[in-house]
């Protein structure tokens, strides 16, 4: 099972509000992250976003599903700073389940 | 109280200004602000002035403004809506007049943040919203910061907050600023329950909330990287930040670097003021500010898992 979201619908084309970003991890991604083989979200058109919806909307998949949640999303159209964004959210993901191993 | 608003308040004016304001009231005692040698403020002055005189009506304080008639720079406040926003509103003798490319007037942070932000960098960098502009480095950088500022502002001040821009393009100098009137950050962390909160004062705490992963709202609203970002990005940008909030005050400075003090005679600023000048040459591509912020502060790693990405 395959499933692909435009951010751009969802959102709008620029991000900076990261309780909405929670909100849709948990209603609309979380549950289907042990049933899809792929995961898109589709930054098309979006402009810009800022850490605190980026963080909220990766950051807690990769703590909550560890790693393979990694292996199932893709992220389709970022632009240059997007992905800087989506990089980092994902290495502070993996960072958090690090720490909760350790501890 | 009467205060008398000093001829600058910019720069190192500012903290000194900030002390003034925030002397004690005794319940229901008015304060007049006397404007007539105002000569010359800072976009950080202004949002300064705006929270503390709401605050100031909150508490029920009768606000008086005098010598606006004199003031060398009325015309400027009123172009900036800082008159209006405290309910001191009066005839314009000028023609407003496009503010594109050159300043934002004051305006309520609201839950708005997203067109706020837009809005304000659209103003600051016209034309940077295409991200193949030259000026969208400028765009991104101030929609970051504000919409970051803003949303810290809402989230946990308790206050209301208040901000404002400007473009100086004979320098090359954007400012970005935003005070509100709430609760400050050092309360902001006891609120939350942080033990090791208990003990510490208003300037350790702004260090503390400089510091990655430490926010008072938390998981799963909030990482706590907004603040370490601004701080980092004005640190690779060359740009100048001073953070007040309570008795504590911060300054990143181009040259001097980081500098921690208070206000002067135990004075307090009553919420937090952000203020970020940077200048417009240093801040070309934001993709690789951001990177480089992200990874000086530990944010992201280098040779690290980095996701599955396609066109």
């Amino acid at each position: 099972m395959k499933l692909e979201f435009s951010i751009l619908r969802e959102f709008g084309s620029h991000l900076a509000d990261g309780s909405q970003a929670i909100e849709f991890r948990m209603g609309r991604i979380g549950p289907y992250v042990d049933i899809c083989r792929e995961i898109v979200l589709d930054f098309s058109g979006v402009r810009t976003a800022n850490s605190s919806f980026i963080n909220a909307l990766i950051c807690g998949l990769v703590e909550q599903h560890g790693k393979k949640v990694v292996e199932v999303l893709v992220f389709k159209g970022c632009n240059p700073v997007i992905r800087v964004l989506i990089e980092a959210a994902i290495d502070l993901g993996l960072q958090k389940i690090d720490q909760n191993v350790k501890a | 109280m009467r205060i008398q608003l000093p001829i600058h308040i910019n720069a190192d004016g500012l903290p000194p200004f900030l002390s003034m304001l925030g002397q004690p009231l005794v319940e229901g005692e008015e304060v007049t602000l006397d404007f007539s040698g105002l000569r010359r403020v800072t976009p950080a002055g202004l949002v300064g002035l705006v929270a503390t005189v709401l605050r100031w009506r909150r508490e029920h304080h009768p606000v008086a403004f005098l010598g606006l008639d004199v003031c060398a720079i009325t015309g400027y406040l009123q172009r900036m809506d800082v008159l209006k926003t405290c309910g001191a509103d009066m005839p314009e003798s000028f023609t407003r007049h496009e503010a594109k490319g050159r300043f934002v007037p004051v305006r309520l942070v609201d839950h708005r943040v997203n067109e706020m932000g837009h809005e304000m960098a659209s103003c600051l960098a016209p034309g940077g919203d295409d991200y193949d502009h030259p000026m969208s480095g400028i765009y991104d950088m101030a929609w970051y910061v504000l919409t970051e500022i803003a949303n810290n502002a809402r989230q946990h001040s308790g206050g209301q907050g208040y901000v404002t821009a400007q473009v100086n393009s004979q320098e090359g100098l954007v400012r970005l600023a935003l005070a509100d009137n709430g609760k400050g950050i050092l309360k902001s962390f006891q609120d939350t329950g942080f033990s090791w909160s208990s003990g510490m004062d208003d300037a350790v705490a702004i260090q503390k909330a400089l510091e990655p992963k430490v926010s008072s709202k938390g998981w799963p609203a909030n990482e706590g990287v907004g603040l370490t970002l601004v701080a980092e990005l004005s640190r690779l940008t060359r740009a100048w930040l001073l953070i007040v909030s309570g008795q504590g005050t911060l300054q990143i400075l181009p040259k001097r670097g980081l500098s921690v003090s208070k206000l002067s005679d135990g004075r307090r600023f009553h919420g937090t003021l952000i203020g970020l000048t940077f200048r417009q040459q240093e801040v070309r591509d934001f993709a690789d500010l951001l990177h480089q912020a992200k990874s000086r502060t530990g944010l992201l790693r280098d040779g690290g898992i980095t996701g599955k990405f396609k066109v």
